[in-house]
């Protein structure tokens, strides 16, 4: 990605990812993309990175404390 | 916002007895769960979990609405993480700069193309990726770790996560990409390597459709395509960070 048109589309998938790309850029991107197999796939990485994070859960949570339930529970008949 | 906790929160607010414990569970998995992927490690997620919510109880009938606490709860989260009392053995200190980030122009565009074919179905339930990707955020410096993961993990809004660590949206979103080229760029090796081929599946009739979120945007959504945003420099934060220099570093 040398090409300074990749470059700048490369700064611009996030935000078109997000669907928070303004309309004009977003034509742009597209118009690019139609020609340049590199950025498609970089875009289609990134897009696969992104999906992967939102279905990372954590495993294993432990109970509440003792401590915090009952401050909770106090707070909540104030 | 996290639909999860705002929902805990109203519980909460409300005072609904029959629902606390529910609510209370809710709350303990958010919060431990957004220590763990901030700080890496038991301990400080324990700490996290137990100090935020302890606040919560303080401060719960002093915010008009659960989105606002919400927002409020994941700052005090994101205090006590940056209190932590162990480094993570991954973080660097220094700031990411997208010209870094960039493929380098050898990269097989192709052989990328088919190896990311792989499902987030596949990634997520593969134990060797998550290692992976654990391992990724966590490299992050800290600023864009907690950008991700309120963006990405947490799903939060922009505004939102903007307004969890003091920054302006603008600011946010560069942080946002850069974090998340950096993980996707951790990853390639592995995905490269690992990822089944499936014949005949095609990656280009997804290129252009914007990542589903899970949350409701329905009120404040943009298409990928806005009619009339603008492109201008915009407010930014302090902190001698220039949104619109894709290729400087922060």
């Amino acid at each position: 990605m040398t090409d300074p048109r990749c470059k700048r589309i490369f700064a611009l998938l996030s935000d078109y990812l997000d669907g928070e790309l303004p309309s004009s850029n977003c034509r742009e991107l597209e118009r690019h993309l139609q020609g340049c197999k590199p950025c498609i796939a970089y875009l289609e990485s990134l897009k696969t990175t992104i999906q992967a994070c939102r279905k990372y859960q954590v495993r294993q949570i432990p109970r509440p404390s003792p401590r915090v339930r009952a401050a909770l529970l106090k707070a909540i008949h104030k | 916002m996290n639909t999860q906790v705002q929902r805990a929160l109203e519980i909460l607010k409300s005072g609904d007895a029959r629902a606390f414990d529910r609510a209370l569970e809710s709350l303990q998995a958010a919060v431990y769960g957004f220590g763990m992927k901030v700080c890496g490690n038991r301990e400080d997620a324990e700490d996290t979990a137990q100090e935020t919510l302890l606040r919560l109880a303080r401060q719960l009938k002093d915010f008009p609405d659960a989105r606002a606490l919400a927002v409020w709860l994941y700052k005090v989260a994101k205090s006590q993480c940056l209190m932590s009392r162990r480094r993570s053995k991954f973080a660097p200190a220094q700031m990411l700069s997208l010209e870094a980030l960039m493929p380098a122009q050898t990269e097989p565009a192709g052989a990328t193309l088919k190896s990311w074919e792989i499902t987030p179905e596949e990634v997520a339930l593969r134990q060797e990726f998550r290692g992976k990707l654990e391992q990724a955020i966590l490299s992050l410096p800290k600023p864009y770790r907690l950008v991700l993961i309120l963006r990405d993990l947490e799903q939060l809004e922009t505004r939102e996560v903007a307004e969890v660590m003091g920054i302006s949206e603008d600011t946010t979103k560069m942080r946002l990409h850069r974090a998340r080229v950096h993980v996707r760029n951790a990853l390639a090796d592995y995905v490269q390597r690992a990822a089944p081929r499936s014949p005949g599946r095609s990656v280009a009739p997804s290129v252009a459709r914007p990542v589903p979120r899970r949350v409701d945007r329905s009120a404040d959504r943009r298409s990928p395509a806005p009619a009339t945003a603008s492109t201008g420099r915009r407010r930014h934060a302090g902190r001698g960070e220039s949104a619109t220099a894709p290729s400087g570093t922060i």
